[in-house]
């Protein structure tokens, strides 16, 4: 059984983010500008002391006593929540409450506690990290969901929370509606992999499938388990058949909580399908055919790589064929969201032979292109708007070059023009699956980068090369300085860190360290299956 | 292959073991070289965002290239014969499968450093930083407007320089590469409200691109054929391994040849560089003629191993180095604009460089390039300070007697030096460097370019007549100049006269008949430069002195250049017939059967021959030169109107002074036939794909949309309806697959 203790201090890192949530739930309240404007640095100061936190706890001891099945996950995918979590605290600073703490202090509204929404804000952006953060050292079935559970909540309210207008009660609407449809599904889901092992530990759960596997195979159970599983997951991924809700909820959520969906519960959904996965392995089973001749696959079971590659290859082709229509900027981003979450399915096809590794690369590369696109956006304004049209960031260059130069970078950087850190991160996803024998996988990734510059390319024109209109003269950048800092932060990440790429790769390797994959040793020799301990 | 296999087997014999590498992480301040320009451009795109106008761009450059110098010149003591490897941080390296060769690839940021690395670096750095300083006065009147662009740019060229010659694998010299071509683009722009330095500015980028081609793909097979483009295991890899007959192995010196020759402005890609001279003369001083160009030399030498088991491959380098100096030495004759002359000769010398390559001497290419870089580096500052003082003018025909301007003197004086150097005049450091060159053309092992020792010596006298045919013009004779046109020195008039007041005073005794014009004299930013570089110019022949006056002494560019990748079984090196004569041992090994077998030219040693003959050559063209541009001027234009009168002769003026047409040709047979394909396939583009195969696609996904339109259209419960029917649909397959399989 789990020694709570222990486990208990690995969650450190949770636990600062939440005692945070609490503080700026009440500091949001304050009736002093100063200690309200204290907020978005609580935020960061809780948010880095996490990541020590995570530094300082997860040692090797303690992780062995957590019964995890992805020990060294949580290492890096929590370093990498907060690290992007912090730039998504800086692009909402700028935005939230912005236009009625202006007025609080031009003296045109009285301050009232009821009005402002800055406190709940940043909570649940906390709160929702911490979820996320929590997803990533789930020893079992219930811990995962729970951990799920509280990713999406608090976005809920947050699309809801930050702006008042129908558009985004409407968005939230749907993004709740929809997203318990998805939950129920993946509860449904993992309801049928308990009925198939008769346990919740993730762990004891793998070692029984490979018992299934090394006998008769997988039972139909399990395997539909997983697959309605997958499914519901797909949801948090924005990944087909669970994608429709994605451009309506982002264009209709504030810009910074876009940003946050567009992040947040894809990194968490993301980990929950690789531990999910783990429990089935990929390293090979063996299969009944037509004629009762058992056949040994390498990766994972087949009928979840068929599910898998076709919700792959769907997601990459929808989202950026449907990226080309849009006018809207953040619908246009919705279908980019889409579309990478493509991409790094076939990461997770792989597996944990590289495939898992570039596809936590590629979240870290997305997660930064995330942040400088978006923090471009949240610096512009029109007219007290937000700024929605490639139209209005026609001229951008002549108005604000620093700002022009950050999105074109970060869209170049999406596109995936060498060297720019999202092109290696995506060379490194090619070439994983090429090692891995998806050479088909490969060629629809490329395939699917060319269709995407239709749209990345809009980025860059309409912001270096048009030349000013109507709609862009109103274009103002806003009088805060978090958001720019975030877009010139994010930016340089995005030109510097190809030059630190082989240790990123070995860093982001690590997350499959410690993983045991008990299908090979299942096809090699069922009778003489090595158990947890011996192995690694 | 024509060439015998024993004979190449004799010749990997002679190669020496690879020189192996260790690492040296003690000396990771090396790194400092690289990283020091890269700060100083990054705080010089800072001072442009500040919108900082002063001269602080200027300081920053020369500090940090100041620097890179220094930190070279300690290089020099820290290293010794063995190369070392510094590794600076990992960038790329992965591996795959047992991670066994071809399962891996590493290209990591290191530093592979040589002896030819330093040298290499030694004059990049040091003349960088002399051309700065120079550039800190030359550019002085765009303080405020393309001041930090200027420098920025200069900054990042010497940056990708170190990264090319510093770099311990190919991937970070085609970084370099690729870099030093974007700054000469940038800078040969410069002026980019000419429309004539935009259009030589792309062609220089364009031209470039078809060599950068080759040097891709060769580094493509590269890692096919061997596994790695690391140096240092490069190296192990050629040597373990007997020279390939594959297609793909042969291939590799053709392909590094097509980068080499269109970095360093050879035939058939040369034509990028006369037009390059639109660029800041500074610029044409350190990019296009000292350093840059000689990248391509540098790539050859550094991948050496790879060109000696190929005789065809090292017989073609000769052939292109040689008819490129004629061809280019016959055009320099014909101009008439100062800055295009030396570019051509620029390019005529670069030729010796890549024949003295292909007949095997890397080290007289790389003791040319030292020597070129100097001397030339002074022509081009001084034909700058003329520019610059002359309000543009680089007419030779219109600038005369300009050692006799006050103010213009020690410029005269140094440029006449510069004349000398460049026409190889006995006993200066370029006569020993190209005597090298020719003499081992002479005795090259492959009688195929016997021939090109002879060429070499035609296009010796043609340099030094129009080498001369500039200096005698220019700054001898009566005193008589028109200023050019240019704003450049004519807007900022007041002020400089007021500076030259007590600066240098003479420069307002200078009249011409153009009475108006004062000449303003350069000052110390420029005349410092300017003697430190015709210092540099005479010490480069100083190895050369040494082992003339003393025999023991082995040559110091030779001892750097052996300790390298360029030596490994150089052939033509341990043959020479001037390397028996010293009684220095032959590292390479001298093959006592070889000695004195064919080597000599008209009855005499090859080494005396050459030397005599090259002087001759060299003084004939300089009294016909005399003769003809400061003697008796008028006799210049008869011979030109004789030549032009006769039908016969008539081709030869027409032909060198419009170029022998190249540009035309090329216009005709490349640009032409691509213009009419584009304009057939935009076509076909507009009419076909277009209307048809885009917009029909294009319609698709709308088309699709429209049909799932009923279903949501934003209504929640028909995204819900879809996203169940998806879950429905995917699990009654799945069930299906299922219960096949079980049946």
């Amino acid at each position: 059984m789990v020694d709570m203790s222990q486990t208990a201090v690995l969650l450190a890192p949770e636990i600062v983010l939440f005692a945070a949530s609490m503080l700026v739930a009440v500091l949001g309240l304050s009736r002093s500008t100063g200690t309200r404007s204290l907020v978005p640095w609580v935020c960061v100061a809780a948010l880095v002391a996490s990541i020590l936190a995570l530094d300082a706890v997860w040692t090797p001891e303690r992780i062995q006593g957590a019964n995890l099945l992805f020990p060294m996950l949580g290492k890096y995918g929590k370093a990498l929540i907060a690290l992007i979590g912090i730039g998504l605290v800086a692009v909402s600073a700028g935005s939230i409450d912005r236009r009625y703490e202006e007025a609080v202090a031009r003296g045109r509204a009285s301050f009232d506690a009821l009005r402002v929404v800055r406190g709940e804000y940043y909570a649940f952006l906390l709160l929702s990290l911490t979820g996320a953060m929590l997803v990533m050292s789930a020893p079992d079935l219930i811990w995962l969901f729970l951990g799920l559970e509280l990713v999406s909540l608090p976005t809920y309210i947050m699309v809801a929370v930050a702006r008042t207008g129908r558009r985004s009660m409407e968005a939230a609407m749907k993004y709740f509606f929809l997203g318990a449809l998805a939950t129920a599904v993946t509860l449904y889901g993992f309801a049928m992999l308990y009925g198939a092992t008769g346990t919740m530990q993730l762990i004891s759960m793998r070692d029984l499938l490979a018992e299934q596997a090394a006998g008769p195979g997988l039972s139909a159970t399990a395997l539909l388990g997983t697959i309605l599983t997958v499914l519901g997951l797909c949801f948090k991924l924005a990944a087909v058949p669970m994608h429709f809700y994605a451009p309506d909820v982002y264009e209709g959520a504030p810009l910074p909580v876009t940003a946050f969906l567009s992040f947040t519960p894809k990194i968490a959904g993301f980990s929950a399908l690789v531990t999910v996965l783990g429990t089935v392995g990929w390293s090979g089973h063996a299969m009944v055919d037509h004629d009762g001749i058992r056949i040994a696959y390498q990766g994972l079971p087949q009928p979840i790589t068929a599910v898998l590659w076709m919700v792959a290859v769907l997601t990459m082709l929808l989202g950026n064929i449907g990226g080309i229509l849009q006018t809207s900027l953040k619908r246009t981003l919705a279908y980019s969201s889409i579309a990478n979450s493509g991409y790094m399915l076939v990461g997770v096809i792989i597996g944990p032979q590289g495939g898992i590794g570039a596809m936590y690369l590629f979240m870290l590369a997305y997660g930064v292109m995330t942040v400088a696109t978006f923090a471009v956006l949240a610096t512009l304004e029109r007219k007290g708007e937000e700024v929605d049209s490639f139209e209005s960031l026609s001229g951008l260059r002549s108005s604000h070059p620093v700002l022009a130069f950050l999105l074109t970078v970060s869209a170049l950087s999406l596109l995936g023009v060498p060297p720019l850190f999202g092109a290696l991160a995506k060379i490194v996803l090619v070439f994983v699956a090429f090692e891995g024998g998806q050479a088909s996988l490969a060629a629809v990734l490329l395939l699917n980068t060319a269709i995407g510059a239709v749209y990345y390319l809009r980025f860059v024109g309409a912001a270096v090369v048009n030349p000013p209109n109507a709609k862009s003269q109103d274009v103002v950048a806003v009088p805060h300085w978090w958001p720019k800092a975030a877009a010139v932060v994010a930016g340089v990440g995005i030109i510097v860190l190809p030059a630190f790429l082989s240790r990123l790769v070995d860093a982001s390797a690590t997350t499959v360290d410690g993983y045991i994959d008990l299908g090979e040793a299942v096809v090699s020799d069922a009778d003489d299956r090595p158990s947890t301990s011996t192995t690694d | 292959m024509i060439v015998a296999p024993a004979m190449l087997s004799s010749i990997l014999a002679l190669a020496e073991g690879p020189l192996d590498a260790h690492a040296a992480p003690e000396l990771r301040w090396a790194g400092l070289a690289l990283l020091l320009p890269l700060v100083s451009g990054v705080l010089c795109l800072l001072c442009d965002w500040m919108k900082i106008r002063s001269k602080l761009p200027a300081v920053l450059t020369i500090a940090a290239l100041g620097g890179a110098f220094a930190t070279i010149l300690r290089l020099q003591g820290a290293v010794g014969e063995t190369p070392v490897v510094v590794n600076l941080f990992d960038w790329i390296s992965w591996t795959w499968g047992d991670g066994s060769r071809f399962h891996g690839i590493s290209a990591n940021v290191d530093l592979y450093i040589d002896r030819l690395t330093i040298f290499w670096m030694l004059f990049v750095t040091g003349l960088g930083t002399l051309i700065a300083l120079y550039g800190s006065e030359y550019m002085e009147s765009d303080v405020g407007k393309g001041y930090t662009r200027f420098f920025g740019g200069v900054s990042i060229f010497l940056f990708a320089m170190a990264c090319l010659v510093m770099g311990g694998n190919l991937v970070m010299l085609y970084l370099g590469w690729e870099g030093v071509g974007l700054a000469s683009y940038l800078l040969i722009g410069y002026y980019f409200t000419k429309p004539e330095a935009v259009a030589a500015a792309k062609k220089a980028f364009i031209v470039n691109r078809v060599g950068d081609l080759g040097l891709a793909l060769a580094l493509f097979l590269i890692w096919q054929c061997y596994g790695t483009v690391e140096y240092a295991a490069l190296w192990k890899a050629i040597d373990g391994a007997p020279a390939s007959s594959e297609w793909t192995a042969q291939a590799i010196p053709w392909l590094l040849m097509l980068g080499a020759f269109g970095k360093s402005a050879q035939l058939p890609l040369y034509v990028w560089l006369p037009d390059a001279m639109e660029g800041p003369t500074p610029v044409s001083a350190l990019i296009h003629a000292a350093t840059m160009v000689t990248a391509g030399v540098f790539l050859i030498a550094r991948m050496f191993p790879l060109f000696v088991v190929n005789p065809d491959a090292m017989a073609a380098v000769a052939w292109v180095g040689g008819l490129t100096a004629l061809l280019a030495a016959t055009i320099g004759m014909a101009q008439y604009d100062m800055k295009r002359i030396w570019a051509y000769s620029t390019i005529s010398q670069l030729g010796y460089m890549f024949l003295g390559l292909g007949v095997g001497t890397s080290f007289g290419a790389s003791y040319h390039v030292f020597t070129h870089a100097f001397f030339k580096a002074l022509l081009f500052l001084t034909a700058g300070a003329v520019m610059h003082g002359f309000a543009g003018q680089l007419d030779i025909r219109k600038l005369s007697g300009l050692s006799k301007v006050p103010g213009f003197r020690l410029v005269s004086w140094l440029a006449v030096l510069g004349c000398f150097w460049l026409a190889a005049f006995p006993f200066t450091a370029a006569f020993f460097s190209k005597d090298e060159i020719l003499v081992s053309a002479f005795t090259a092992r492959d009688e195929r370019v016997h021939v090109l020792g002879w060429i070499g010596l035609v296009v010796a006298a043609l340099t030094a007549y129009y080498t001369f045919r500039v200096g005698f013009r220019v700054f001898f004779g009566p005193v008589k100049y028109e200023p050019g046109d240019e704003h450049h020195g004519h807007d900022d008039h007041g002020h400089d006269h007021a500076r030259d007041a007590h600066g240098s005073p003479a420069a307002h005794g200078g009249r011409g008949h153009h009475g108006e014009f004062h000449p303003h004299a350069p000052r110390w930013a420029i005349r410092v430069p300017l003697v430190l570089i015709a210092v540099g110019a005479i010490l480069a022949g100083w190895p050369s002195y040494r082992t003339m006056l003393n025999h023991d002494e082995r040559n110091w560019v030779k001892t750097q250049v052996k300790q390298s990748s360029a030596y490994q079984g150089a052939p033509a090196e341990s043959h020479g017939s001037h390397d028996d004569h010293a009684a220095a041992p032959n590292v390479a090994g001298a093959d006592p059967a070889h000695a004195g077998h064919g080597h000599l030219v008209l009855g005499m040693d090859a080494h005396t021959a050459v030397g005599r003959l090259g002087s001759l050559a060299c003084i004939a063209g300089i009294l016909v030169s005399l003769y003809l541009h400061l003697v008796n001027r008028g006799a210049a234009d008869a011979l030109r109107r004789t030549l032009m009168g006769s039908v016969a002769t008539r081709w030869i003026v027409v032909g060198a002074e419009r170029k022998w047409m190249v540009d035309e040709f090329y216009d005709w047979v490349i640009r032409l036939p691509l213009r009419v394909i584009a304009n057939i396939l935009a076509a076909i583009d507009d009419l076909l794909l277009d209307a048809g195969i885009v917009n029909g696609l294009g319609a698709l996904p709308a088309a699709v949309g429209r049909l799932f339109r009923p279903l949501y259209g934003g209504v929640v419960q028909g995204y819900a309806v879809t996203m169940a029917g998806g879950v429905a649909l995917v699990a009654a397959w799945v069930i299906w697959i299922w219960l096949r399989g079980a049946n």
